[in-house]
């Protein structure tokens, strides 16, 4: 420690105690408690689907009511999907990005803060609703007339909708955030061609959420509209439609899926290299994969929408629209085998996460293919076929490799190793469970269980199947306990971690577990794909080149240009700030009064007038603003030019 | 931590004393006991001697204060052709319902009695027609039309042709004459 990093240290960390937790910007903090928020959603929505099974494990089951089991069934699928998917995705972005790019903050930090807290109080106001029986309850989907004023009566749908525009404005800040981190704050020599697979997986999915998510807002905005004021946009007798919703929704909807999946893509290519001890093999390919993912994601939306009679040449086009898509998941897949076949594998939970996901990820996409055609989707349609697909597709592809990438990360986060042991018993315990909880529903599909249902006569040949579903979702459910002790158990004594305990190849593992505040004590400079291999044999790279002259004495970062990286500027980001934090308040009470009038739009409009005038006031105070007194004598070592640290 | 702790402790209690609140506005009730026989709300203001102070019974009051009865209380209107005298509230054979002027009473009571009873000129007895719990939401949903029902609980547009404005945005009137003098002993 010496007197450079005291400096960073003074000017980066944030001030003690409550006051701090409350301010903080530092983008560490704020995915800590992002990922801990999620991982807390998840366990509430998979308690919920253990209630589920529960009721359903035996035919004309009592234990829970249609009406409380229609809510059940809606706020599972919409905190898994809006609490839980996308913002433990963004979450982890939220952590890893900034280090992989070597640089000390998040853009847009103060953002970053509000994103959680909108996110926390959106997830709260869903949850407290549900224990007020005002939950959701015309499934995750919400389709129009089923969640109309007419057939969902009260206010349950209203908080649904409103808890789809909490979500989505948090997810547009950090999608925002992680471009601008990506494309202006890569450490100098990061070219567009050396940027790790994750963060290149986290861009495109940040565009995609760009495009896709106000799609979701405007629609759940006409319906609290037309339930609120009576607008008549799905009406079909005033001349709406209640197409528009589902093309609406699930023009957002099929993307994020993608949302959901791509972070997963650049876990399990992070997790690979890694523990396959060799560079990602195609990595141009990989990334080209990623981008055309993202394009296609947009032209396929219409296969949710096969059985409500739209013309034959529209079904055609989306049935090879979503058959093209295997195309880019086939490279990627078949790039992961041939790295994992020519290198030297260390089998450890994170890989083992990985290689589960293959098998089942493989498995939905077969099922996949055959939703996309139109005949075999209108025989399923609602059915368990269905519910059994997107749960190989969401738990297989985007879980396995999140509980990979938990381990993988685990101990930058934390400083501390999780238990491998009770890693790989947690492994099986999840791989075996979820097989059986979900392959029977394949079956139960074809013989034709409707989905939704909160039960079923005797006499069917359901029984068996839907039994053996619920004691698979119990070990699911224990899976997910010993994944909890694990972590709770290493957090208090597990084994320290080392800066990097797998030897991987990026940014992120060149700092100490867990990082300083600052991250970097010197801007690092990349020379090439895999900053931290000295070759293709994946030998520890012993000296890391690095840039000086970025300022010690305010929160200093060097931008650098969109595609070679060469560094353009320093530019300060703002310190902590309470007002992030009472902005998010003032919205949650505009999102809540509009849910009952439609005047605490206007009203709730001035709190938060308030709060964001003051969150952006200019204040001479802030050391971000310091006059650049010393300018002169900087700009000779502001070049960027890469310097060997000691 | 210890800060943390008690951030989530006041969320713990807050929660908890929402919860057991509880929201009545909300429960859905798809079948009912009979609620025994209905005590009769008073008609008219007229009564011998001095005025006697008039309860309004407890279970109207859970009717028109809970979104889903006020909601099938609507489609009950329609599938029992309440509409084809009444029309959409603004009166054709029969007298208008959105209004502040009430013949036998604009009380939930008194509305009740009416569909139950039956009225002069028309209005039949729907007694043993409909199941008491049938009459209560209907009688929940005409109160809804005069805007006489928590916004928070009035149903918004139907799906249809909209003849109505959506009741969640039709100014509360309350009745004039017989409910108000029912409620408050009439001035000396």
């Amino acid at each position: 420690m010496n007197a450079a990093t005291d400096r960073l240290q003074a000017t980066w960390s944030d001030p003690p105690g409550f006051i701090g937790w409350l301010t903080t910007v530092d983008h560490k903090r704020v995915a800590r408690r992002y990922i801990a928020t999620a991982l807390g959603f998840f366990v509430l929505a998979g308690l919920l689907a253990l209630a589920m099974r529960t009721q359903l494990a035996v035919s004309e089951n009592s234990l829970i009511g249609p009406d409380l089991y229609n809510q059940m069934f809606s706020l599972h699928g919409s905190a898994m999907m809006f609490l839980f998917a996308v913002p433990v995705m963004e979450a982890v972005a939220v952590y890893v990005v900034p280090l992989m790019v070597g640089t000390r903050n998040i853009s847009f930090p103060r953002l970053n803060a509000f994103s959680y807290w909108v996110y926390l109080f959106g997830g709260i106001m869903i949850f407290v609703a549900f224990f007020m029986d005002v939950g959701p309850e015309a499934g995750w989907s919400g389709y129009v007339p089923l969640s109309s004023s007419d057939f969902s009566p009260g206010k349950r749908t209203d908080f649904w909708a409103q808890m789809i525009t909490f979500t989505e404005v948090a997810a547009l800040c950090v999608a925002v955030e992680i471009i601008a981190t990506v494309m202006t704050m890569r450490a100098p020599g990061m070219t567009l061609a050396r940027i790790p697979l994750f963060v290149w997986a986290m861009l495109v999915t940040s565009f995609m959420i760009v495009f896709a998510m106000p799609a979701v807002m405007l629609s759940s905005s006409f319906l609290i509209s037309d339930r609120l004021v009576g607008t008549q946009f799905y009406n079909a007798a005033e001349g709406g439609d209640p197409l528009l919703w589902q093309h609406l929704f699930w023009f957002f909807g099929h993307p994020e899926v993608y949302i959901i999946f791509m972070p997963a893509l650049g876990m399990i290519s992070s997790i690979v290299e890694t523990f396959a001890r060799r560079p990602i093999f195609g990595y141009v390919p990989m990334v080209l994969a990623l981008v055309a993912t993202g394009f296609l994601a947009f032209g396929l939306w219409v296969h949710h929408m096969f059985a409500t009679g739209l013309p034959p040449m529209g079904n055609s086009f989306y049935t090879a629209a979503s058959m093209l898509i295997a195309v880019p998941a086939g490279v990627q897949i078949f790039c992961w085998i041939a790295t994992l076949a020519t290198g030297r594998l260390h089998l450890r939970v994170a890989l083992l996460h990985v290689i589960g996901f293959f098998a089942l990820f493989v498995l939905g996409g077969l099922t996949g293919v055959m939703l996309a055609s139109v005949p075999l989707d209108l025989q399923v349609h609602d059915t368990y076929f269905v519910v059994a697909h997107f749960h190989y597709v969401l738990i297989g592809g985007a879980v396995f490799p999140l509980v990979g990438a938990l381990y993988y990360w685990f101990p930058k986060i934390s400083g501390r190793m999780l238990s491998e042991r009770m890693g790989r018993w947690q492994f099986w315990l999840f791989f075996v469970g979820f097989n059986v909880t979900f392959f029977p529903m394949h079956y139960l599909g074809l013989i034709g269980m409707p989905r939704r249902v909160y039960t079923y006569p005797a006499g069917m040949g359901w029984d068996l199947y839907n039994f053996i579903s619920t004691v698979g979702s119990y070990m699911i459910a224990a899976s997910v306990l010993l994944l909890v002790i694990n972590i709770a158990r290493s957090l208090r004594k597990g084994e320290a971690a080392p800066a990097d305990p797998w030897g991987s190849p990026d940014l992120s593992w060149a700092v100490s577990s867990p990082p300083p505040s600052y991250n970097f004590a010197h801007i690092p400079v990349v020379t090439g794909r895999h900053p931290l291999w000295a070759d293709d044999n994946a030998t520890p790279e012993p000296r890391l080149p690095v840039a000086e002259g970025v300022r010690e004495d305010r929160r200093e970062v060097l931008l650098t240009t969109p595609v070679d990286a060469t560094p353009c500027c320093r530019w300060a980001l703002p310190d902590p700030s309470i007002w992030p934090f009472w902005s998010a308040l003032a919205i949650t009470v505009l999102f809540v009064w509009s849910i009952f009038d439609q005047w605490g739009i206007v009203w709730g409009a001035i709190p938060l007038a308030i709060t964001l005038t003051i969150w952006f006031w200019p204040k001479r105070s802030d050391p971000s603003l310091k006059h650049d007194e010393d300018e002169h004598t900087d700009e000779g070592r502001d070049d960027g030019e890469p310097r060997h640290a000691a | 931590m210890s800060s943390r702790c008690r951030v989530e402790l006041v969320a713990l209690v807050t929660a908890m004393a929402l919860i057991a609140s509880g929201c009545d506005r909300e429960r859905r009730a798809y079948h009912q006991a009979p609620e025994g026989t209905n005590p009769g709300p008073a008609l008219t203001d007229f009564q011998p001697g001095s005025p006697q102070p008039k309860v309004a019974s407890a279970i109207g009051q859970q009717y028109q204060q809970n979104a889903y009865h006020i909601t099938q209380g609507g489609r009950l209107y329609r599938w029992f052709n309440c509409n084809g005298c009444h029309n959409n509230g603004g009166g054709g054979i029969g007298p208008a319902l959105m209004d502040d002027q009430w013949r036998y009473g604009g009380s939930i009571d008194q509305i009740h009695s009416s569909i139950i009873e039956g009225r002069p000129n028309g209005m039949p007895a729907w007694h043993g027609k409909l199941t008491d719990m049938q009459a209560w939401q209907i009688a929940a949903y005409v109160r809804a039309m005069s805007g006489n029902v928590s916004k928070a609980a009035a149903p918004s547009r139907r799906e249809g042709l909209a003849a109505t404005p959506p009741f969640t945005q039709v100014p509360e009137q309350p009745p004039r004459g017989s409910e108000a003098s029912a409620q408050s002993p009439p001035p000396q």
